[in-house]
């Protein structure tokens, strides 16, 4: 469904991705884990487009574009394919909610304005905001911006969602409400990619879980296989330092 | 000598039917330096290649030169250039069948326009990477991310700036009387020639420069309210 084949990339001198293979089922929630620095956003941004990777080849659904040969057409197909939910964000700040969500429906799906607004309203209520249609982002509180942010996503349709720390950005009382909204679309069968350090939250939501550092995969498997029996080193090191010890060990 | 207060509002009333003039003139220099301005900004932005550096070029030179000076060059130097081409290729055409007011329209649009340059190129660089990156996320190309994302946003945040551009190309426009054009200036110099009372007549159209860009000030008010409608909350 989204197969990702030796993905480098650099940033001049500094090798970011050091060739990621991974392959995503359709519906599946995949969690990306890993250190500051190791990768995580760069990789989602190569998916996205966001940034060019120097090599590797990228498929979802049925498009696949090799990178080093890809064109504009290709780029804006595969783009097409794909909606990312930033961590600031990013929602267009001179339009309001209603719009922001029916801005890639009417000029980019070319749908008809009256369609567009029905299935905008339609998702904007499923994450909460529906009676915020006509507020500008500025209006709106952090986690609600971030719900704004996902139903922009979401209304696209697209192949997949990519999810950077979603939440990072966010008080701890507004996490939760964020959380909540991705929980429900994951249920109902969105293939998503989240990077997030949010380790409750992955455990219960993840299908897949994915160990990055330095640029490369380092496990992956099921939630509780990496949760509870890391195989690598590294993996272990990390899960110590971000989860707090558990009271007691089964 | 004495002040004639009579006179003051007799030249007021004989300069009103040359406003339009030098509405027209600030008008035409302003909207065609905003494109042009707009042109050299994006030009400049994407560093394109060969373009890049001409842009670059026009810029200081314009910011680097009296307003004046570009006048009278192409006052004196397009003519010359006309007729020469003219003549080459054997059309009947004469420089001097142009309309004076043509060379201040050209003139000050290209003035405008390295000026209003510089005001659309930092008001693009206030938007923020993250929206255009937003607006290529949700598939859109290139054009429609600057069309529709960072350029409205990008004048929502230069209306100031552009008003200011606006009231400076209002009163440089006075500067087209060097080249015999009746705008309000020439104008008042015209109507105290008869009696010699400049003052009184200087004062009507200070008066008058006064009252047009209290308008000026007024509409951009508006606009920047309208425009910013979005940014009420302050909350980035
Ligand atoms: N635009 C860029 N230019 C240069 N270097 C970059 C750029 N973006 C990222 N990097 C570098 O790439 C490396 C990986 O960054 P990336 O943002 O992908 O990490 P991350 O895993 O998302 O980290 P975090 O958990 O802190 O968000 C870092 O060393 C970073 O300095
Ligand atoms: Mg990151």
């Amino acid at each position: 469904m989204i197969k990702l084949t030796g993905i480098t990339k650099s940033f001049g001198r500094n090798q970011v991705l050091q060739g990621i293979d991974l392959q995503v089922e359709k519906g599946e929630v995949v969690v990306i884990l890993g250190p500051s620095g190791s990768g995580k956003t760069t990789l989602l941004r190569c998916i996205n487009y966001l940034e060019r990777p120097n090599a590797g080849r990228i498929a979802i659904g049925d498009f696949e574009v090799d990178c080093e040969r890809a064109g504009k057409k290709d780029i804006h197909a595969l783009r097409g394919k794909s909606a990312m939910v930033f961590q600031h964000y990013n929602l267009f700040k001179h339009k309001t909610v209603l719009e922001n969500v029916m801005e890639g429906l009417v000029i980019v799906q070319r749908m008809p304005k009256e369609t567009a607004r029905r299935r905008s309203v339609e998702v904007l209520e499923k994450v909460g905001l529906g009676e915020k249609l006509d507020a500008y982002p500025s209006q709106l509180s952090g986690g609600q911006q971030q719900r704004v942010g996902i139903a922009r996503a979401l209304a696209l349709g697209p192949e997949v969602i990519l999810f950077d720390e979603p939440t990072s950005a966010l008080d701890p009382e507004l996490v939760g409400e964020v959380l909540a909204v991705i929980r429900r679309i994951a249920k109902e069968g969105i293939t998503m990619i989240v990077v997030t350090h949010e380790m409750g939250f992955a455990r219960d939501v993840a299908n897949h879980v994915v160990f990055m550092d330095g640029g490369a995969i380092v496990e992956e498997g099921a939630p509780k296989d990496i949760f509870n029996k890391p195989q690598e080193e590294r993996t272990k090191q990390f899960l110590k330092r971000i989860m707090p010890e558990p009271a007691y060990s089964i | 000598m004495k002040l004639d207060p009579s006179f003051i509002w007799e030249a007021f009333v004989k300069l009103l039917p040359v406003i339009p003039t030098t509405l027209l003139i600030t008008v035409v220099s302003v909207a065609c330096g905003f494109v042009i301005g707009t042109a050299v900004a994006f030009v400049r932005i994407y560093k394109v290649p060969v373009l890049h550096p001409i842009a670059s070029a026009y810029v200081t030179f314009i910011r680097g030169t009296p307003m004046l000076t570009h006048l009278l060059i192409i006052y004196f130097g397009l003519p010359m250039i006309i007729d020469a081409v003219s003549a080459q290729l054997g059309l009947g055409f004469r420089s001097a069948s142009i309309p004076m007011i043509d060379f201040a329209f050209l003139a000050f649009s290209i003035t405008a326009g390295g000026y209003m340059s510089e005001v659309v190129r930092s008001g693009l660089l206030t938007v923020n990477r993250g929206q255009i990156e937003a607006a290529y996320s949700v598939g859109m190309t290139t054009p429609q991310a600057i069309r529709r994302i960072v350029f409205p946003q990008a004048m929502a945040a230069s209306i100031p700036n552009l008003a200011n551009s606006f009231i400076g190309m209002l009163h440089a426009s006075t500067l087209a009387f060097t080249v015999s054009v009746v705008e309000i200036f020439a104008k008042a110099q015209i109507v105290a020639s008869t009696n010699w009372k400049f003052f009184e007549a200087y004062l009507a159209a200070a008066v008058i420069f006064w009252g047009l860009t209290v308008l000026i000030e007024r509409v951009a008010v508006i606009l920047e309210k309208r425009m910013n409608l979005y940014n009420r909350g302050g909350v980035a």
